[in-house]
């Protein structure tokens, strides 16, 4: 099998093939990784997140199959799953076409690397398609490597597939990847028409937009439409334009189909889906090739220096000039870097969904004051959580670790300054915004008092976060390289969702019995001041030993007996 | 005054820098020269303290820099070989985040650098993003971050690089004025004629090794030789230039 692959390989043109292997590469962007780490490791571990997720999706699966025994319920639970999977691999295929938002174009670097060379326009096409295509195949395979085999075989006892399984499992797989190359394609197609038709500089500008609009899209779809998963709801016409809407329940359609499991009341559902694979293949096709023929000539006379804007020539103090330099270098850091707003954007998502959900139960409350309750108390947590945590995330990421001679040249100051700095910062830029967010909100809240008090232990546990976060952080934040393997991506993922879990439900449970018992909320202030105090004095003291990083390392793969000491 | 002692520089067993001691006095310049791979770069960075010695000790002004590498970097001030630059941030953004980073007060900084902006014919462009810069604009743009706090050593490693004929000759007189004016300067490139026009003194690197350390005045009366490009070509210029010339030329025909 090696063998065929080999030789099928070899008989593609040699320009293709290292062309290919660039752009492979490119997705992710090496400057950001370590000396000591490489590019097919990383992949490797987001391919083992999504496996997870597919195992964690069979299990779901296996055990609703048994559980739901009568035919009702049982295809309600079937329609749901086969949605689900369709959203969850859409929402994949989604953010990948964010993070590698510009992958399938050519850029200013590609035009002047390979324009000298005697290479066709159309290779470079091909080799960049070949590269996304190539990714977003194996995020299809590795999310749907157990649950993909799974759900046609159980739905083979169903009624539907003339052929059972054999109708089931090609049907499963066109529709994933028909909703993936709908999506991919659909990306591409704006973006190639806005690439011809306005000005380079304006579609340089308007590119970062969109692609922040369509992570806030592709997230807002998933989490925020709803489940028309029971053949009741679906058949109801009041919620039929959610299913002309969305295309999650246009693969759904498309899918039941091809299985011969669609009412035949809701193949226009289908015939959605057929339309709207046509045109993204079609448009992006035709936009990428007129892309590479017109915009290619546009890159090459773009000017070499784009004038700024000479902004308010006001420089806010955030404290001493070591905290003001670290505190603005983050922020210009975070909004001009698009790989670092994209993966910042991850976690802003979930703070700006929690704030609306909350802001859309005030207004269900029709302007009576509404309660503080559990939902107000665990949203507020985890939009708190949340912001700390993309602060944290994305400080680990460098922005350019070339430039980083000029901090260590100019470190004049021990390395529990630049901590200070960087404590400064996560509280002006993660605590703040979401404790004043919050403040809003709890403002028609009532009792008010409760409200103030839930008010005071969020700010308390802002400051406990900052802390957490910073223990054994010595590093001046988007300055040092990152090295996958030691952030442990996989194993941090699973954690977090767990720890997540079992630690803010029962807080919230605390607190709110607490904010009804003064002694319980004394202790709960007490205890939150203790472990930020702790925390900030452990933090203290390790920095004083410490020395500012700029290059993660893994850990030594010797370890020492000590059996002399 | 900067002393080297004995300064060595081991990667991975192989010698970078072997054995190097030198001085550079205040108020010359002293040239640093060695062809590619010498080991010059090496010594730069071990003299900011961006690298550490594997042998011997760097004194500036009678202190080890590495007793109290805080307070040296105060009185430094470093143009590196490449123009590795944030090029995220504006000129002005990256200047003052320098500024900052130094504790300078900062509208005295901010008036200096608008000053200097203006004098490297950089002001009008101060608020673009340095990812649009040539080369001899992020060259300036080092340069200034280097000379912003008023550093008595200056180091600068191919400070010439990008920059156009006009800057090279303001650059050229303003190395100069630096070291009448008291400072210690440390100026290392491959340019021998602009080393010879501005240089007291040459230190020569081969191999990683001293080859010569003197006046070039002194070099060129004990080798015997008119200038410092064929005193530097005797010392550290193994091949025969005008050979590999064809050679090179040869292959491509071949």
């Amino acid at each position: 099998m090696d063998d065929l692959i080999r030789k099928l390989v070899e008989r593609l043109p040699l320009d293709f093939r290292v062309l290919f292997r660039q752009f492979f590469l490119r997705v992710i962007d090496l400057e950001a990784l370590s000396i000591e780490a490489d590019v097919e490791r990383f992949l490797g571990q987001f391919a083992g997140v999504l496996i997870m997720l597919s195992l964690v999706h069979s299990v779901v699966t296996y055990v609703g199959s048994v559980v739901f025994t009568a035919p009702a319920e049982r295809l309600a639970f079937f329609w749901h799953m086969e949605h689900y999977f369709i959203a969850t691999m859409m929402l994949v295929i989604g953010l990948f076409t964010v993070i590698s938002w510009d992958a399938a174009f050519p850029d200013r670097r590609d035009v002047m690397v390979l324009s000298p060379l005697p290479i066709a326009n159309q290779t470079i096409l091909f080799a960049k398609i070949a590269a996304s295509l190539w990714i977003i195949g194996i995020a299809i395979v590795t999310l749907n490597c157990a649950s993909g085999l799974l759900l046609p075989l159980l739905l083979d006892g169903q009624a539907g597939p003339r052929f059972g399984i054999l109708q089931a499992l090609p049907a499963w797989g066109f529709t994933l990847i028909a909703a993936s190359v709908f999506l991919y394609g659909s990306v591409l197609t704006v973006q190639g028409l806005m690439a011809l038709l306005l000005p380079r500089r304006i579609y340089l500008r308007l590119s970062a937009v969109l692609q922040l609009a369509a992570f806030g899209l592709f997230l807002g779809v998933y989490f925020v439409q709803p489940s028309l998963t029971d053949p009741i709801s679906i058949a109801d016409p009041r919620n039929h334009w959610i299913l002309a809407a969305s295309p999650t329940y246009w693969f759904f359609g498309l899918f039941n189909q091809l299985n011969g499991s669609l009412p035949a009341q809701l193949t226009w559902v289908a015939q959605r889906a057929w339309m709207g694979l046509g045109i993204a293949v079609v448009g992006s096709a035709m936009s990428l090739l007129l892309c590479y023929v017109r915009t290619m000539k546009k890159t090459v006379e773009e000017p070499d220096l784009v004038p700024g804007s000479s902004g308010l020539g006001w420089i806010p103090s955030l404290g001493n000039s070591l905290q003001n330099a670290v505190a603005l270098f983050s922020v210009r850091s975070l909004a001009r870097s698009r790989q670092h707003r994209v993966a910042f954007a991850f976690y802003l998502a979930f703070v700006v969904g929690l704030a609306f959900s909350l802001l859309r139960s005030q207004m269900a409350a029709g302007g009576k004051p509404v309660q503080v309750g559990m939902d107000f108390l665990i949203s507020t947590f985890l939009m708190m959580f949340f912001m700390v945590a993309g602060f944290r995330s994305v400080f680990a990421l460098p922005i350019s670790l070339t430039a980083n001679w000029v901090l260590r040249t100019t470190q004049l100051k021990p390395t529990e300054d630049y901590v200070a700095a960087t404590r400064r910062t996560l509280l002006v830029l993660a605590v703040a915004p979401v404790w004043l967010l919050c403040a809003a909100l709890a403002y028609r809240m009532s009792p008010t008092l409760q409200a103030f008090g839930h008010l005071a232990v969020l700010a308390l546990l802002g400051f406990v976060l900052v802390e957490v976060s910073l223990i054994h952080f010595y590093k001046v934040p988007f300055t040092c390289s990152y090295l996958p393997g030691k952030a442990n991506f996989q194993l941090t993922f699973w954690g977090f969702v767990v720890v997540l879990i079992s630690v803010v439900v029962p807080c919230a449970e605390f607190e709110l019995r607490a904010l009804h018992d003064a002694d319980r909320y004394g202790f709960m202030l007490c205890f939150l001041v203790g472990a930020g105090g702790g925390l900030y004095a452990f933090n203290l003291h390790s920095a004083k030993s410490a020395a500012i990083h700029f290059e993660e390392l893994p850990d030594e793969a010797i370890t020492t007996l000590k059996l002399n000491a | 005054m900067l002393e080297l002692r004995g300064v060595s520089k081991r990667f991975s067993g192989i010698p970078a820098v072997d054995d190097v001691s030198f001085c550079a006095r205040a108020g010359e310049v002293t040239g640093y020269l060695g062809p590619n791979g010498s080991g010059k770069s090496t010594t730069m960075k071990m003299v900011t303290g961006l690298i550490e010695a594997s042998a011997g000790h760097i004194f500036f002004e009678g202190k080890r820099i590495q007793d109290n590498l805080i307070a040296y970097k105060r009185r430094m001030g470093y143009v590196p070989e490449e123009p590795y630059l944030y090029t995220h941030l504006s000129a002005i953004e990256y200047l003052t985040m320098v500024a900052q980073l130094r504790d300078l007060p900062l509208k005295q900084a901010v008036a200096r650098i608008e000053a200097m902006l203006k004098l490297f014919s950089l002001h009008d462009d101060r608020h673009a993003s340095i990812s649009g810069y040539s080369k001899g604009m992020r060259q300036k743009v080092l340069i200034i971050a280097a000379l912003l706090h008023n550093p008595q050593l200056v180091l600068l490693d191919e400070p010439f690089s990008g920059l156009d004929v006009g800057s090279s000759l303001v650059l050229r007189s303003l190395i100069q004025e630096l070291a009448a004016r008291g400072k210690v300067v440390l100026f290392s490139s491959h340019e021998l004629d602009t080393v010879e026009r501005i240089c007291s003194r040459v230190v020569i690197l081969h191999h990683g090794k001293l080859v010569a350390d003197d006046s070039i005045a002194r070099l060129r009366s004990l080798m015997e030789l008119s200038s410092l490009e064929k005193i530097f070509a005797q010392l550290a210029v193994e091949q025969d230039t005008d050979s590999m010339a064809r050679q090179i030329a040869d292959l491509m025909y071949g």
